[in-house]
């Protein structure tokens, strides 16, 4: 098994495939880079602060939940090449980049809904790779997905829908689902009397990812996928998302992989920041590794250059 | 020239790999009947969609059917003084032909544009990949219902289409012609039974007439099915899938029936 750069703590991050790849002179020397790394620090401080906060609570465990060998997928053109990536127990792991860089399709090959051309996905300690359809079903359950536009089936109320997982997949009777999707339902704060009558063309944006979210938690998953979880939402429900996110991983111990380019929602949830550019890894570390680093790539990124 | 042979090469594998993914669909949405969970519920839900929401433009399309039938032949019989027979050929063409075809016709601009939509609608907003992530297969959730829902429902339309339209050519045959209620019934009934009959009690006009329905309602909910899992591009996409829907669904009914015509001729006479 292979992990990935700057993942141990400790001894300093050796350099990333993207700070060996980019990394460029630095004409005036060191102040400068210091400047930048503190004006950094200075933006994203509140972030990082939080951040601190919710791993504190969270120790993460050393044991790999989902795994990424140097996967490699292409359709007409590459997507993704050579991509390492680990993911442990009770970590929140945020894969950020640019538009059509590939994220999506990383949350796309853990869920096995795509198969890599090379590399090996390895989810709870099993390759996905080669699983049939029929296994890469089961292996799902063990994942909880909440999508970009956040899929509710529109044919179904809010109750149908967070109940979904629940009647497909486990024997408990209409009471014990009835609990179950109220107290999801008020995890996300949202008044199950109130909404679990309602079909999802009457909610609000914001309120239509709360229920994603509930559902992809229904079932009690071990890992929770996130893609795009605050596009296309107003400062204040982003902010109501990411504190959910970080309120699933302190209180419930979820291991979550988000998919965003929403950099500052990132800073405040992740353990770990993976940063996808032109088909690779160019970082993955702490949000602290990732201000510090010296990557002209990455200081651009944080700094929306 | 080799860019156009190459072009023509890449656009026939692409059909004939569309066909192979249509039987696959088909085969697995079949296959799926037999297997748990049933999704009762689902069914129950598409026969009301698919049967008793097409029922009113079904019976009204029938209804006039057999009396336009009923009102041609007259015209036809009259020269030959054999008008008391309209009630025996509005029957033969109702229940062997034009009752099956036309609902089925009907059906699938109704219905199938509608499971496309829906289907592709679901494609293109992710609740198929949520479904499948949810550890669903969309084919069991999805098209098994509907296949279910069309296979039982076409062959109940039928019947009523087939009922309307000989109760149709009944008003034109004894007001227009002048035939009696009861001789018309009676040529009616002398029509079915002049088949024969299968197992003794089932006139061989019924399992006719019966057995293009059951094909015709696979096909409708298959192909709405099959362009609504591939839909592509937006809701622009959502709009192409209906309406290949309609035109494939309608090609295909129109082509299978004259096979399973000869098929059928061969096997009942």
């Amino acid at each position: 098994m292979t992990d990935t750069p700057a993942d141990d703590k400790g001894a300093p991050a050796p350099p990333t495939y993207g700070e060996q790849r980019r990394r460029v002179p630095e004409p005036e020397g060191e102040p400068r880079l210091r400047r930048a790394e503190d004006e950094l620090r200075a933006r994203f401080a509140e972030e990082l602060q939080e951040g601190e906060e919710t791993q504190d609570r969270v120790p993460s465990s050393r044991e790999a939940i989902v795994e990424l060998e140097h996967v490699s997928l292409a359709f007409d053109r590459p997507i993704l090449e050579d991509v390492s990536l680990v993911v442990r127990r009770g970590e929140t792991v945020v894969i950020a980049g640019e538009s059509g860089t590939g994220k999506s399709t990383t949350l796309k090959l853990i869920l096995r809904l795509l198969r890599p051309d090379s590399g090996r996905v390895i989810v709870d300690g099993e390759v996905i790779n080669d699983v049939t359809y029929e296994e890469a079903l089961i292996i799902r359950q063990k994942m909880g997905m909440v999508f970009q536009g956040a899929a509710l089936f529109d044919s179904m109320s809010v109750f149908e829908n967070v109940a979904f997982p629940l009647r497909e997949h486990t024997q408990l009777t209409d009471d014990e689902i009835e609990a179950r999707v109220r107290e999801k339902l008020e995890f996300v704060d949202l008044d199950p009397d109130r909404v679990m009558g309602q079909l999802p063309a009457e909610l609000s944006g914001g309120m239509k990812k709360r229920v994603g979210i509930a559902r992809g938690m229904a079932a009690n998953p071990a890992i929770m996928l996130y893609d795009e979880p605050t596009s296309g939402l107003d400062p204040l429900t982003t902010g109501t998302i990411t504190r959910l996110i970080m309120k699933l991983q302190r209180e419930l111990k979820v291991t979550s992989v988000v998919v965003s380019h929403d950099i500052r929602s990132a800073f405040r949830m992740a353990t770990k920041i993976a940063l996808l550019a032109e088909r690779h890894i160019v970082f993955f570390g702490s949000p602290e590794d990732m201000t510090a680093s010296q990557d002209r790539y990455v200081q651009d990124f944080l700094g929306g250059v | 020239m080799a860019g156009f042979l190459t072009s023509i090469n890449e656009g026939a594998k692409l059909r004939v790999l569309a066909v192979q993914e249509y039987f696959g669909l088909a085969a697995k949405a079949i296959r799926f009947i037999v297997a748990r969970p049933f999704y009762v519920g689902d069914v129950i839900q598409q026969m009301d969609a698919i049967g008793v929401q097409s029922l009113g433009i079904v019976l009204l399309t029938g209804f006039f059917t057999g009396m336009v039938l009923a009102l041609q032949t007259s015209v036809q019989m009259a020269q030959f003084g054999a008008t008391m027979y309209i009630g025996r050929l509005v029957t033969a063409s109702m229940v062997r032909e034009l009752g099956p075809v036309l609902a089925a016709i009907l059906v699938a601009g109704r219905v199938g544009s509608g499971i496309a939509a829906q289907i592709g609608s679901m494609r293109v907003t992710e609740q198929i990949d949520a479904l499948n992530t949810l550890g669903v297969d969309p084919i069991k959730k999805l098209v098994t219902p509907r296949l279910i829902a069309a296979l039982i429902m076409l062959p109940v339309l039928t019947i009523l289409s087939d009922t309307v339209g000989i109760g149709g050519g009944n008003v034109i045959a004894t007001v227009y012609v002048g035939i009696p209620v009861g001789l018309y019934w009676r040529t009616v009934w002398e029509q079915i039974a002049s088949g024969g009959f299968i197992l003794h009690y089932i006139p061989s006009d019924f399992v006719q007439g019966l057995v293009k329905p059951f094909v015709f309602g696979g096909i409708i909910a298959v192909t709405g099915c099959f362009f609504g899992i591939n839909t592509k591009g937006g809701t622009e996409g959502v709009g192409n899938a209906t309406t290949r829907t309609v035109v494939v669904a309608s090609v295909l009914i129109l082509v299978v029936d004259y096979f399973l015509t000869q098929v059928l001729l061969f096997l009942f006479g």
